[in-house]
């Protein structure tokens, strides 16, 4: 029986289907099964930044009204043998789904994955509330300013009054990552400080990611930046990755620039 | 020495015209059985005979106490009503003012108050938590939170005590409080005598004496 993680966010644009594509990747590479979900309907992403846009034939919302097997709605990464992918309908909108026919396709899910990921929508709309109803866990994504961080305080509170864990008086993990830290900015103080960002939200940390201008690049061309191993993004996506994997990492201060570090040496022999 | 006290009405007249005084007299007079006739001015023998045959009582050229008229009395009982009742509404507003500072129907609250939610509160809030950006607290009673507030308040309390970000939105009594003056580590801001007084209760920094 595999963890259900609703990847959310709140705010849009703060990288969610980035980070869902990269940390599905990051946990099939440390050889756990492990399929990422695309709830977005109507508005589907997630297929072109996994390479997998020419492959999609059935999607989430035929799977659901029984047009189509799971067996055969489930693409295959070409990049690693243990990532699936599950499209959503481009066609449709978020009004199709119903909570029934989610709950069954997430416990079908659940039976043959280790890790199920779900990439939700922008917003809190219903679209949402379905992502997050039969999660067990949550990846909560900002950005290090203050209106991605009172969208997702606001994405919380929802998760932790409507998800149905919550309802059976259970508790829904949840777990932050700060994603687009410049360092320098964070040095100079116009940047929010991870610590003050977990002093608002108040829920754990599980990994920060900088600003890397090679992930456009990436998602550009279908090849998740946890791939390139240069990359310091990818790199951060492969710690978290590893983190969920259960392996013990450290955490990264992404925080503190090498430009920084060079500027207080210099500034130790003024 | 023995005595009696007793009230009596009295019916007081002057006598222009007898055969009008009869007259007055014929119709009305089992009415004035109990009464006392007072005759202010002359009377002739005539009309002494007519009272005496009548049965009634009467005195001439006397001077009475006056009593108070009907009209006088409703007056001073209704001045005397508006009294009591003020007396009693200045009691009853002490009395709410003394309940609302001490305690007036205690929530107690430990979560964090998150963006998006709305508490309305009945009576007097004690929260351990913060209030983020974007959430509102409506209380009727005092308010003491003991972490930041980013969000709104609006607290018609007798006092609140708390400290504020630059961005919360504090309205106290309908007035909004400025939030530069609440930044301390917490503060007490209370209303006396229409006035907004704040004081910081715990300053920021506490700079120990070496």
């Amino acid at each position: 029986m595999g963890i259900v993680i609703a990847v959310i966010s709140g705010k849009g644009g703060v990288g969610k289907t980035t980070a869902t594509a990269n940390l599905g990747l990051g946990i099939a590479l440390n050889g756990k099964k492990c399929v990422v979900v695309d709830f977005d309907i109507g508005q589907r992403n997630l297929d072109m930044i996994l390479g997998l846009e020419n492959r999609v034939v059935f999607d989430m919302v035929q799977v659901m009204d029984g047009d189509a097997n799971i067996k055969q709605a489930l693409i295959k990464s070409k990049v690693s043998p243990n990532l699936y992918f599950l499209a959503a309908s481009q066609t449709k909108d978020k009004s199709v789904l119903k909570s029934e026919l989610v709950e069954k396709l997430i416990s079908d899910l659940k039976k043959d994955f280790d890790f199920v990921l779900l990439d939700s929508p922008a917003g809190i709309e219903s679209g949402f509330e379905h992502t997050i109803e039969f999660a067990d866990a949550a990846i909560i994504v900002v950005n290090p300013e203050v209106s991605s961080i009172r969208d997702a305080d606001r994405a919380i509170g929802i998760l932790d009054s409507k998800s149905a864990k919550v309802k059976n008086g259970e508790e829904v993990l949840k777990w932050l990552v700060i994603n687009r830290i410049v360092a320098d900015m964070v040095e100079s103080g116009e940047m929010l400080r991870s610590n003050d960002i977990l002093e608002i939200l108040d829920i754990k940390l599980i990994g920060k990611i900088p600003e890397d201008k090679g992930v456009i690049d990436a998602s550009n061309q279908g090849k998740p930046v946890v791939l390139d191993k240069k990359s310091i993004a990818g790199q951060a996506y492969a710690r978290i990755a590893g983190r969920l994997c259960g392996q013990k990492i450290d955490m990264k201060n992404v925080e503190i620039s090498d430009a920084g570090l060079f500027k207080k040496i210099a500034g130790m022999f003024r | 020495m023995q005595s009696n006290q007793y009230s009596v009405k009295v019916f007081e007249t002057t006598i222009r015209d007898e055969a009008e005084f009869k007259e007055f007299f014929n119709a009305n007079h089992t009415l004035f059985r109990d009464h006392l006739i007072l005759i202010q001015g002359d009377m002739s023998d005539e009309i002494k005979r007519y009272l005496k045959i009548k049965k009634l009582q009467y005195l001439q050229n006397v001077n009475l106490p006056k009593g108070r008229s009907r009209k006088a009395l409703e007056k001073e009982f209704q001045i005397l009503e508006t009294e009591l009742a003020v007396t009693k509404q200045i009691a009853e507003a002490e009395l709410k003012k003394l309940s609302n500072k001490v305690q007036n129907n205690l929530t107690v609250l430990d979560g964090m108050i998150r963006s998006g939610r709305e508490l309305n509160i009945d009576g007097d809030l004690l929260l351990l938590n913060r209030v983020n950006s974007g959430a509102t607290i409506n209380t009727t009673g005092n308010l003491i939170i003991t972490q930041v507030v980013e969000g709104a308040i609006r607290c018609h309390g007798n006092f609140m005590m708390l400290t504020a970000s630059p961005k919360a939105n504090i309205v106290f009594n309908g007035v909004e409080v400025d939030n530069s003056q609440l930044k301390d580590r917490l503060n007490r801001v209370e209303l006396k005598n229409n006035e907004i007084i704040i004081t910081p209760v715990l300053k920021k920094d506490i700079n120990w004496a070496l």
